[in-house]
């Protein structure tokens, strides 16, 4: 957990402590964590993402032919070029520099960084799931045009989204600036009260004219400022990323979700195509030289001895002492040998 | 000349190596290191890929830095500029920010974004880097995505369903490319064609320089010399070059025909054998005066190995082209090199070093201060019938008549990695005297890559030949 530092002793001034090796890290409710990372999107609509791209599937393929193979890749939910701001339990919001609004805001924790930033002890990262989870509960989510208004107009109308940077108080609590068209506009997001499932929303505006707010929130307006007291309800709860996978016996399929999960297609691929480690693809069972000019059966015992102490023996032509071991269990190794095994006829 | 005549090695000296220590970062912070930079005052600051920045000046007792945290909240900072003591500008994902403390508490508290228009799939493979111009803009270096993730529904800015194709790809805008920041704040795309070009390097002469690393459209590591307009072989970029046609896939348009592939590419100045030389190169520097050896030189870190490679680089027929040897291998140098800065003195060599997500963990801080002179070659150039090499000092003792100059060719391709091929010996004569060596070498073709093995040799007082073997890219041969 991040805590408090006191760094000029009688200024009141604080100061953060770093990130760490900690997967859930977490600001303070007066002191807010700023992390821009991907963002997981909780299901927001699409109009929420106007001003975003559609990525579509494409097909798999191989380089170790130039060609595609059977299968498709699919595009996964995320938020590229968000910030995501934590104010302690009490508080967690996404703003998006794309969109330059809110997107969504969630309360009782704030991101499983495990996905992404992997095992401390290995930094791996979640091969095709990497996107942060969330810990928490969602209380509200954009939806639609946004809503903040000037002299009636929805900003849409203004011109396109155009994000400038925030500032920082002495807190560290951001004010974001953007602008629509040629009108620029700050938003600043704080915790509210002790109610639960709510934030307070400032807006300020640079150009003459009242700001307004769509929806049924408690606004109020004064000179230039408008203040928007968001209160929300639970719409779905999120528990982080679930670090442990029961295995009751070992299976395949299992041990291609291991696979993934420590991240080792970034090293071995699947298809014979070369790597940074050998391929898996039709390993089992063949014979394979070793650095040294010895060869060794790929059986179950070199491939438990490769994944539990990988520097043993080498395969020819890859360096020592190139890949970590990993200490699992024994259910563990023994899923992903029967991955391996499944691998032998591609 | 006449051969050395002398039975045995003189005793060698031993001159001392690099010194090479780690600079610990505060307890408990993951030092993985995106980009470091000092500033004009002499403070260094450090972008860690969690997202913070600490700053520090440096002191003789590495462990002695006084370490502060000067920002954070960066989406896997790689590239950073210190501009002052309280103003830096970091690449992260989406965009290049500027961050500045105004109020002078030690602590950046204005961010704002100077530039951005490159997309971002969601792939976690889309880093960036960058290098200033000199003229208050940068060369930015934009990287492509890895098939081993995916894209996000929505991406940042422009998908395109051919650049998505691939093994490393460009689904969105100008991966693959080296863009150009003006001080206006303009965004122009100035060459295409790398695959993760991570370090870009302005040279004193105003040249620039990338490598890239070695996998699918490129055989082995590459040393680009960076020249507007140019495509450097990496296909999926083409895709957003508004002269390549929208209908066409140019993965599948080059698989399909390697003679129109090589003819559209600009090969490596140096190509680089990726297991012997460089597994991953990154950042390039030129060597400054102060640091006692080969001053004017590049070096070119080793992202994926405990080595950093030296370049001598020549201009042959209008182009650039020149030679690759280990600078250092080993001796205490961790893996992950992935950024470097001299000191402003130039005496001392900064690295910071970060694999996470790819590999074995190798992350931290280092420095290197050189040690003593050392016998090694100092240069080598192409002659019209062969090499010449200059060595650091004069030649004492061993028979240079066994040196071996083999060669052989590489053919980018989709492959993840090429290998060697058309492999032939070449006979060779030498001459020479002092410290230099004259090769001549029968069967002198251009468009091979030469490798030069040196047999043990001496010198009075600079011990043994250090690094006894170089690769020379011959993409042309002299007049």
């Amino acid at each position: 957990m991040r805590r408090l530092l006191i760094l000029l002793a009688g200024c009141g001034v604080l100061d953060a402590s770093p990130l760490t090796l900690d997967n859930l890290p977490l600001g303070e409710e007066a002191r807010p964590l700023l992390l821009r990372t991907y963002v997981p999107d909780p299901g927001l609509s699409k109009e929420v993402f106007a001003h975003h791209h559609d990525a579509d599937s494409s097909p798999k393929y191989t380089p170790k032919t130039g060609r595609d193979i059977k299968g498709r890749y699919q595009p996964i939910p995320g938020i590229p070029a968000a910030v995501a701001v934590n104010h302690g339990p009490a508080l967690s919001y996404a703003f998006d520099t794309t969109e330059c609004r809110l997107l969504y805001a969630w309360q009782g924790g704030f991101l499983d960084m495990f996905p992404y930033w992997g095992d401390p002890d290995r930094g791996n990262r979640r091969s095709f799931g990497y996107v942060p989870s969330l810990v928490g509960t969602v209380f509200h989510q954009a939806s639609g045009a946004p809503p903040l208004e000037l002299d009636g107009r929805p900003v849409a109308e203004l011109g396109d989204p155009d994000y400038l940077g925030y500032d920082l108080d002495e807190q560290g609590v951001p004010t974001f600036r953007y602008r629509f068209g040629e009108h620029r506009f700050s938003l600043r997001v704080a915790p509210l009260d002790d109610r639960p499932f709510s934030c307070r929303l400032t807006f300020r505006s640079e150009s003459p004219g009242r700001l307004g707010y769509r929806g049924q929130e408690e606004t109020v307006f004064d000179r230039g400022v408008l203040v928007v007291n968001l209160r929300g309800k639970a719409l779905s709860e999120h528990s982080g990323f679930p670090r442990k996978m029961a295995i009751d016996r070992p299976t395949a399929a299992a041990g291609e979700t291991l696979f993934a999960n420590y991240g080792c297609i970034a090293c071995h691929s699947t298809d014979g195509s070369d790597g940074h480690g050998p391929s898996l693809a039709g390993l089992f069972g063949k014979e394979r030289p070793l650095t040294g000019g010895t060869t060794v059966k790929a059986d179950d015992a070199y491939l438990r001895e490769s994944i539990k102490d990988p520097n043993a023996r080498t395969a020819e032509g890859f360096p020592p002492n190139y890949m970590p071991p990993y200490p699992l269990k024994d259910k563990e190794v023994e899923s992903l040998v029967l991955f391996i095994k499944s691998l032998r006829d591609r | 000349m006449k051969p050395l005549l002398l039975l045995a090695l003189l005793t060698p000296l031993i001159a001392a190596d690099h010194r090479i220590e780690d600079i610990p970062l505060p307890e408990g912070v993951p030092p993985e290191v995106g980009g470091l930079d000092f500033a004009p005052d002499g403070s260094l600051f450090v972008v860690l890929r969690r997202g913070d920045v600490f700053k520090a000046t440096p002191t003789d007792d590495p462990r002695d830095f006084d370490w502060q945290l000067f920002a954070t909240g960066f989406h896997n900072g790689c590239g950073i500029d210190a501009v002052s003591p309280s103003k830096i500008r970091v690449t992260q994902m989406a965009e290049l920010t500027e961050a500045e403390d105004t109020d002078d508490d030690g602590a950046a508290d204005r961010y704002r974004r100077l530039a951005h228009g490159w997309g971002l799939s969601g792939n976690y493979h889309e880093t960036n880097t960058l290098v200033p111009d000199g003229r208050d803009g940068y060369y930015l270096s934009i990287g492509t995505a890895s098939h081993n993730g995916p894209t996000f529904e929505h991406t940042l800015g422009d998908y395109s369903k051919f650049g998505r194709r691939g093994r490393n790809f460009s689904a969105v805008k100008w991966r693959g490319w080296v863009l150009h920041y003006g001080p206006d704040g303009e965004l122009t795309p100035f060459a295409s064609g790398f695959r993760m070009h991570n370090g870009l390097h302005l040279d004193p002469e105003g040249r620039l320089w990338s490598s890239d690393n070695q996998g699918d459209w490129k055989a082995t590591t590459p040393l680009y010399h960076i020249e507007k307009g140019n495509f450097y072989g990496h296909p999926s970029s083409l895709v957003w070059d508004p002269e390549w046609p929208d209908d066409k896939d140019p993965l599948s348009t080059y698989r399909d025909d390697l003679d129109a592939y090589n003819e559209h590419r600009t090969r490596p100045a140096i190509q680089i054998p990726h297991r012997g030389v460089n597994r991953s190169g990154s950042e390039i520097l030129t060597i400054p005066d102060g640091f006692g050896r080969f001053a004017g030189q590049m070096i070119l870190l080793d992202n994926n190995g405990t080595r950093i490679t030296r370049l001598m680089v020549e201009e042959v027929g209008g182009a650039m082209q020149g030679a690759c040897l280990h600078f250092i291998d080993g001796e205490g140098l961790r893996s992950g090199n992935n950024r470097a800065r001299f000191s402003p003195d130039g005496r001392q060599l900064y690295i910071g070093q970060t694999t996470r997500g790819w590999g074995k963990l190798a992350e931290g801080l280092q420095r290197i201060t050189a040690g003593d002179p050392v016998f090694e070659v100092e240069t080598i150039s192409l002659t019209p019938k062969g090499f010449r090499l200059e060595l650091t000092a004069d030649l004492a003792a061993g028979d240079p008549s066994g040196i071996g100059v083999s060669s052989f060719t590489y053919q980018s391709r989709w492959t993840y990695g090429s290998p060697m091929e058309n492999k032939r010996d070449h006979k060779i004569t030498v001459g020479g005297s002092g410290p230099t060596l004259d090769l001549a070498v029968e069967g002198l073709e251009a468009g091979r890559v030469y490798e030069i093995r040196l047999p043990e040799l001496a010198s009075k007082d600079r011990g043994k030949l250090r690094h006894r073997t170089l690769y020379y890219t011959a993409n042309r041969l002299r007049e």
